[in-house]
């Protein structure tokens, strides 16, 4: 098999056993890999109603075709769980060397159930497993575990990812992180710590085969060179930071917990400022060529990772904007592992109850729009589970449920999780995307801002196109996250399924066509959603936040425009219209049966290779 | 009572035969905006009179002009003279008078000067402390004054204003059609003529402002920019102004066709618009951005 190896890796961390079975190969041509083959393991692996804290709740690390080739952005992994914040499916992705070392153990996906009777890192040097101490490790970021585990196995080639502090406390919002990259929605991270799983680290030999070595090297070059055209002067020039200003201009930066869409003096904050004043390097994933990481000089001297929706998060949705502040919170919640769009969503949510008196101990703790101390202070609580921070730990939903009152009306989440930097209301595609995404509130597994943003619709307005861009945009987002190829090479192909169909050919030797990837794109969607609706989704989670319905902008270009409750539900019906699901949003039999669902072997467990 | 004289029965005269000496070449055929100064004044008339006299010098060249044409008898004797041979070849009882050198027209107030000449043989503008004689409205009934004064050789019309019923306008009632006085301004020299092209220029262009994000602000190290462009100006033309205003922009931002690949553009925050084409209008706030608004 080539671009595969047509196994998985499965281990129970309960009783220390290592299985490798079989993936067929009519499953990885159906479903590719990554957030694909990831989530139609899931569906296999998860018991229905699984607690996601439970021994049973799968963790799955899924590769992909892609990786190792050398193709330009496709050193990328996937994460695939029951998440522990929105009960329904989490696929994170994350990139870089630890992604090639993934696929480098001669694996397409590792699954880890059980939970280790105390702390513990697992070292997968090709076929041998073996299961460490991790005690030393409790309560180390990502990184200092990732360095600490690289010194003592004494191999430069050993890549790691780990969980900080908030894993280890199962915050529901905590990450997996490597070589300082997150697998950061949905809390991947509390699965990882509820396992009694520190780190996982990787050394592997086997080698990536591809069909048509000659063909895709010359891909490659002509990927290359694209991804170095102006297409990718925003990745490359000034990273996604760029978007703040351009976002604050046109009305669509979530501000204060989405009470406004500007902020007032963002000037400091924004990407050109903090490119002119902050500044400290450039740096890119493995095997990138955009290589759209910009690290910025924190306060005390050290560098910081910054991209848009940590620094919206953390600034304009806090109220906060000194850049310095908001590079030191972004520096907290890399050392804890924590998600920094729920980690300011969450905190935007308390700071709110704050003001209206509903949450005092947020007052107590500093939480208040525009004071930084009280962010740094609430981000530690949070990570260990510490005074207010174990009701903050468990999101915005959950922490409003507790909370009780009107506390729910401003809880910026949809299942769950957190909305990110896209104002909605002057977004109105990007709205409908958000309400429908099976991973809740997200930007990745759906671009439809795109379309906003495009003048291919008005955004301002709602319309019966909609359903339709949005299922289009999830499919094309499903499609790039199984190969995977980073999304902001996106726009460097001129007919991406077709393209992307001959480079899939060209590694795997199949005679993928265009249209295949398509409907394969239009698959991993739908298997994500019939996961949800077997973990209990109903229509009512399809839905915004009640504050985006029953409140204008107040500024900016925006100012006066709504999201009314009916509107929303038209863009809803066009979307589950354009899905072929019925009215209330359940697949039909029949439309399984179109996508072949029941037949490429979803339900059908692997079968054992060795154990 | 008679209603108000219109300039629909009423004739225009337009001087060209002066010596334009200090010009340096005929003001009638100065150009001005692609067409010569007389061609323009004259199209403006004939929109509202009833008819057009040029005075010209005997032997003075003219193009071919769409209108009745008199001659000085004696060249370069002044504006008496002219206006005495436009009033005698008119064929109405009221004549607006003006040089041909005026190219800001304020049809507005030439129309009020007119109707102001109901009780009276004159109606001249006051501005600024002088009498504009060469932009004011008379009777034919002037005409054996005028006669008398050319050959007594009282060479300024104002000699004419004591002796008639001369109706003076002041200056606050000009003010309220024509605030700056452009109409009484005429080009007497190049550097005249070169302010009046300009003043020309801005009065009739729009104003744009263009905010630069991203990758433009970075390369011109320039937040803001604003242009003046001809009225009905297009995107393209606002790109190419920019590209001349800060040429960090060309050949990254901004190529002959318009945005390179990667750039789009947003107008007052609204629509977002690639297509050079576009109009813009006076007051638009243009964004240039990138086209990918992925994070």
């Amino acid at each position: 098999m080539y671009g595969f190896y047509g196994r998985l890796l499965h281990l129970d961390l309960t009783t220390g056993e290592s299985v490798w079975r079989e993936i067929e190969e009519v499953r990885l041509r159906a479903f590719l890999g990554g957030i694909g083959l990831g989530s139609s393991l899931l569906y296999e692996y998860a018991a229905t109603g699984v607690d996601p804290f439970s021994l049973a709740n799968p963790l799955i690390f899924a590769s992909a075709p892609l990786v190792g080739t050398g193709l330009t952005t496709t050193a990328k992994y996937a994460v695939v769980t029951k998440s522990p914040l929105t009960g329904f499916i989490a696929d994170s992705l994350s990139s870089s060397y630890f992604a090639l070392e993934l696929k480098r153990i001669g694996v397409d996906a590792l699954i880890i159930t059980g939970r280790a009777a105390t702390m513990t890192y697992v070292f997968i040097n090709n076929h041998h497993v073996e299961i460490r101490s991790a005690d030393h490790l409790r309560g180390k970021s990502p990184l200092d575990t990732e360095s600490m585990i690289r010194a003592e196995l004494q191999s430069p080639s050993v890549r790691v990812a780990a969980i900080g502090k908030a894993g280890e406390t199962l915050v529901r919002f905590a990450t997996i992180s490597n070589e300082g990259r997150h697998a950061g929605r949905g809390g991947v991270g509390a699965v990882m710590g509820a396992k009694n799983l520190k780190a996982i680290a990787l050394s592997g030999n086997c080698p990536t085969e591809v069909a048509d070595a000659n063909g895709i090297e010359k891909i490659a070059g002509v990927l290359r060179e694209r991804s170095l055209s102006s297409l990718t002067d925003k990745y490359r020039e000034m990273g996604t930071v760029a978007n703040l200003a351009v976002f604050n201009r046109l009305g669509t930066l979530p501000t204060r917990n989405f009470q406004q869409s500007t902020f007032d003096n963002a000037e400091a904050l924004t990407g050109e400022s903090l490119t002119e004043n902050n500044f400290s390097r450039k740096h890119g994933c493995a095997a990138c060529t955009i290589r759209c990481e910009r690290l910025f000089k924190a306060l005390d001297g050290a560098e910081q990772r910054m991209e848009y929706e940590t620094l919206f998060a953390l600034g304009p949705l806090c109220g906060i904007r000194d850049p310095g502040a908001v590079l030191q919170a972004a520096q907290l919640c890399d050392l804890y592992g924590l998600d920094s769009i729920s980690t300011g969503g969450t905190l935007a949510w308390a700071m709110e109850c704050g003001e209206k008196g509903f949450l005092p101990e947020a007052q107590k703790l500093g939480l208040r729009f525009g004071e930084p101390e009280g962010v740094f202070a609430a981000i530690a609580a949070i990570a260990e589970r510490r005074g207010i921070g174990a009701l903050l730990a468990e999101g915005s939903r959950r922490a409003a449920v507790e909370v009780g009152g009107d506390s729910m009306y401003w809880a910026m989440h949809v299942k769950g999780l957190e909305l990110p930097g896209y104002e909605p209301r002057s977004l109105k595609t990007m709205a409908l995307g958000l309400a429908v995404s099976p991973r809740g509130a997200c930007h990745n597994r759906s671009g439809a801002y795109e379309a906003d943003f495009s003048g291919e619709v008005d955004r301002f307005s709602t319309d019966s196109k909609r359903g339709s861009l949005v299922a289009e945009s999830e499919n094309f987002a499903a499609t790039l996250d199984s190969l995977i190829v980073c999304k902001f090479l996106r726009k460097c192909f001129s007919d991406f399924y077709q393209e992307a169909a001959e480079v899939l050919s060209k590694v795997t030797g199949w005679d993928y066509t265009g249209a295949e990837l398509k409907r394969a794109g239009e698959r991993i969607h739908t298997a994500k959603k019939l996961f949800n609706v077997r973990e209990g989704w109903q229509p009512e989670d399809d839905w915004l936040p009640q504050r985006l319905l029953g409140e204008t902008l107040p500024t900016g270009v925006g100012a006066g425009v709504g999201l009314s409750p009916d509107e929303l539900r038209q863009m809803i019906q066009s979307y589950y219209r354009a899905r072929g699901w019925d009215d209330h949003g359940y697949i039909p039999e029949s439309r399984l049966a179109e996508l072949n669902l029941p037949q490429v072997a979803m339900h059908r467990k692997c079968a054992v290779i060795r154990q | 009572m008679e209603s108000n004289p219109t300039p629909a029965d009423a004739s225009a005269v337009v001087l060209v035969g002066g010596k334009s000496s200090r010009m340096g070449r005929p003001k009638a055929l100065l150009p001005f905006d692609g067409e010569p100064l007389i061609v323009r004044v004259l199209r403006a008339l004939k929109k509202m009179f009833a008819e057009t006299v040029v005075v010209a010098a005997p032997d003075q060249d003219l193009p071919i002009l769409p209108t009745m044409l008199a001659r000085d008898e004696v060249a370069y004797q002044g504006p008496v003279s002219g206006i005495y041979h436009g009033l005698k070849a008119a064929t109405k009882d009221v004549c607006f008078v003006t040089s041909c050198d005026a190219p800001f027209l304020n049809l507005q107030l030439i129309a009020h000067l007119v109707a102001q000449i109901s009780d009276h043989d004159v109606v001249v503008p006051y501005w600024q402390e002088r009498f504009q004689p060469l932009h004011a409205v008379y009777r034919t009934s002037v005409l054996p004054l005028l006669k008398d004064q050319l050959e007594r050789g009282e060479l300024r019309p104002i000699f004419l204003y004591d002796k008639v019923r001369t109706r003076k306008i002041p200056q606050e009632e000009i003010r309220r059609i024509d605030p700056e006085g452009l109409s009484f301004l005429n080009m007497n020299s190049p550097a005249e003529y070169e302010a009046a092209l300009q003043l020309w220029n801005k009065r009739n262009s729009i104003s744009v402002s263009v905010e630069l994000f991203g990758v433009a602000r970075l390369l011109t190290k320039t937040q803001l920019v604003s242009l003046d462009l001809a009225q009905g100006a297009t995107l393209a033309e606002v790109f190419s102004a920019l590209a001349e205003k800060l040429p960090a922009l060309a050949g990254r931002v901004i190529n002959s066709e318009g945005l390179i690949n990667g750039y789009t553009c947003n107008i007052n925050g609204l629509n977002f618009v690639r297509s050079p084409n576009a109009k813009v209008s006076s007051g638009d706030k243009i964004f240039i951005l990138s086209a990918d608004a992925g994070g």
